[in-house]
């Protein structure tokens, strides 16, 4: 095979995987919604970990750069939805918007990013942790007294012109961006910097310029991570980029183990699906048939259970699920394509 | 003397609020040479090695890397104009490979769109501050990404590339047999050759070794001795080494700067330098010069450094 095709045979690959999924199960709306929200997770922790795992950085403003990529594709889509491109099919045309609008969400998050991490990444500690809480926080209260952003009560009406495909795409997109990255040379000047600054800086590496751009690339997908969910929810508003949400995605990585691309996917699908499950578990004990209030309760113990679910992971591996390494790090070594990871 | 003049400071100095750390430091590399810097605890030797390195910015003088002057650029900079250092308690990439923490060091010199000669020159042109040559740096790193983001063919001949050079500089140092080894896990005196190596890596013209002997056993320190004179040849470099063993430093080295509280003591052949009452004094009191008949130098140290 030709070394220039190398690198598009996982592109080739996912696309039909996924388009054989998006025909098989694609129809199914409960299961496209949770896939989707799986999937908007999956970005948002594995392009977090770009900047909390793999450069060492403490970002916790993740959702205020998925808010910036939400409303800006959600109220770029609601301006252009009447639009259509002509000579090309309504369906087609629908779609060449979509993904504009999600560049387009993803740039003005990267643009926030790098405005938010120049000056902040110049220093050395906690101060990203800072200044990335204050802008996720700036972020929302903004939208929040906008009547261009529709206020507390957000934007409805985008055009759900999202799909499994789509979502699962840009999974696969930030997934395979962020392996590339760690196989580079550039990938391992991100390592050094988390392993060792000061030694990283004498050795010739530009530590500042390496976590701008990790910063940079961290949050576009952030962008379009919150493009894609503009584009699935009924109605985006203010209270789906909390604090808490960010933190959400924090607990994420820590799980999955920082640096770890794989342990941030595992993760971040376990986490989200885990309140889901216990639900209908909860259900299932406690019966609807006892009455409507005691499945009530039991689903309001849900999210204490989770999170004592994370406080015995936590206690038992401190290090994440995977620690630094990735999933096939694990397998035996007899397995074929199991190989000794980069680090 | 030797080759071209490598690295140089004129009168350097750093205070540190009230503290004087280093005073009125001379010293001149040239290709080839190798030179000593010893001095007790505390003297200034690591606040010297960090001035010429750009982890401290020079409060006073000038430090001058093959004639330009490099005050106040980053240490990443420095280092790209030649300047390798290791450090007095390693720092190393704990959790890469050997391999990696030496391919980290080991960058590409290809730039993908304009050469680091280029955008060198312009810098050096402006002193550092051409807002051209960064939006230069800056096209090429952007371009530089994409290259490992679409993995291209010069990518992956790039990275060959590096890796083999890398596995070159293991050999040298005698690490091959850790290439995939964990850098945490390897032995102290390991340790320190794959921080000698990954400094290699970054094809300096002058080497700083902050204490390469610590904690090494006798044979270590003999063998440690040999190697030192091979890589100046094998990579015509300049050295200098920092090091409290007297007889690897007095053993090796051409020339020997003393510094005491931040001051040069003395300078000249290790012969000289051992016999100097002023380091004796540095050294071991002058109640044991008083004790040994040797000549008891004059108290309270003036700021003139008598060089030898």
């Amino acid at each position: 095979m030709p070394a220039a095709l190398r690198g598009l045979v996982p592109v080739l690959i996912a696309i039909a995987v996924l388009a054989v999924l998006q025909v098989l199960v694609g129809s199914s709306p409960f299961f496209v919604y949770l896939a989707s929200i799986v999937g908007v997770n999956v970005v948002l922790a594995v392009s977090l970990n770009i900047v909390n795992g793999m450069t060492g950085q403490f970002s916790i403003g993740h959702a205020g750069f998925m808010a910036v990529g939400a409303y800006t594709a959600g109220k770029l889509s609601l301006l252009i939805k009447d639009l259509a491109i002509s000579g090309l099919p309504g369906v087609v045309s629908d779609q060449v918007q979509f993904v504009g609008t999600l560049l387009a969400g993803g740039i003005a998050a990267a643009v926030c990013g790098f405005v938010v991490g120049l000056p902040s990444l110049r220093l050395r500690g906690d101060y990203l942790a800072i200044v990335t809480l204050g802008f996720g926080e700036i972020i929302r209260v903004i939208v929040q007294n906008l009547d261009l952003f529709g206020r507390a009560l957000g934007l409805s009406g985008v055009p759900q012109t999202s799909s499994l495909f789509a979502v699962w795409f840009c999974v696969f997109l930030v997934t395979l961006v962020a392996r590339r990255i760690v196989g580079s040379t550039h990938g391992r000047s991100l390592w050094a910097i988390r392993e060792d600054e000061v030694a990283a800086e004498a050795m010739g590496v530009n530590t500042t310029g390496y976590k701008v751009r990790a910063f940079v690339i961290s949050s576009f997908f952030a962008g379009v991570a919150g493009g894609l969910f503009a584009h699935f929810v009924p109605i985006i508003n203010p209270g789906s980029f909390t604090f808490v949400k960010s933190i959400e995605v924090v607990v994420m990585v820590v799980a999955g183990g920082l640096g770890s691309t794989t342990g941030a996917i595992v993760a971040a699908v376990f986490l989200t699906l885990l309140p889901e499950a216990l639900r209908t578990l909860f259900l299932q004990v406690g019966g609807l048939d006892t009455g409507a209030s005691l499945a009530q309760k039991v689903d309001q113990i849900r999210m204490p259970v989770y999170g004592i679910l994370l406080v015995i992971l936590m206690l038992v591996r401190p290090q994440g699920l995977f620690g630094t390494r990735e999933i096939w790090d694990l397998l035996p070594r007899w397995l074929p394509g199991t190989r000794r990871g980069l680090r | 003397m030797s080759g071209e003049v490598l690295l140089q400071t004129v009168r350097a100095g750093i205070e540190f609020g009230g503290l004087r750390a280093l005073h009125g430091f001379d010293l001149e590399i040239r290709r080839g040479d190798l030179k000593g810097l010893i001095g007790p605890n505390g003297a200034g030797k690591t606040t010297a090695f960090n001035l010429l390195t750009g982890v401290y910015v020079p409060t006073h003088g000038e430090i001058r890397v093959c004639g330009e002057r490099v005050n106040g650029r980053q240490p990443h900079q420095i280092n790209h104009l030649g300047v390798a250092r290791t450090f007095q308690n390693i720092r190393l990439f704990r959790a890469l490979t050997a391999l990696d923490n030496v391919r980290v060091a080991c960058l590409s010199d290809e730039r993908p769109v304009f050469t680091r000669a280029r955008i060198d020159e312009l810098r050096r042109r402006s002193s550092g501050k051409s807002p051209v040559a960064e939006a230069m740096d800056a096209l090429n790193n952007y371009v530089d990404w994409w290259r490992a983001l679409l993995l291209t063919p010069g990518f992956q001949k790039e990275e060959a590339e590096l890796t083999r050079r890398a596995e070159e500089l293991l050999e040298v140092m005698g690490l091959s047999h850790r290439r995939d080894e964990r850098a945490r896990n390897l032995p102290y005196g390991e340790q320190r050759r794959l921080e000698i190596a990954r400094a290699l890596g970054t094809r300096p013209k002058v080497l700083l070794l902050d204490e390469p002997a610590a904690g090494m056993n006798t044979r270590e320190k003999g063998d440690l001795m040999v190697l030192i004179r091979q890589l100046r040849d094998q990579f015509s470099l300049g050295l200098l080494v920092i090091e409290h063993d007297m007889k690897l430093v007095m053993g090796i080295c051409e020339e020997i700067t003393v510094l005491d509280h931040g001051v040069t003591i003395a300078r000249g052949a290790p012969e000289r330098v051992r016999q100097d009452p002023k380091v004796i004094e540095a050294y071991l009191g002058d109640s044991y010069l008083a004790s040994h008949g040797l000549p008891v130098p004059p108290h309270a140290p003036t700021s003139e450094t008598p060089v030898t």
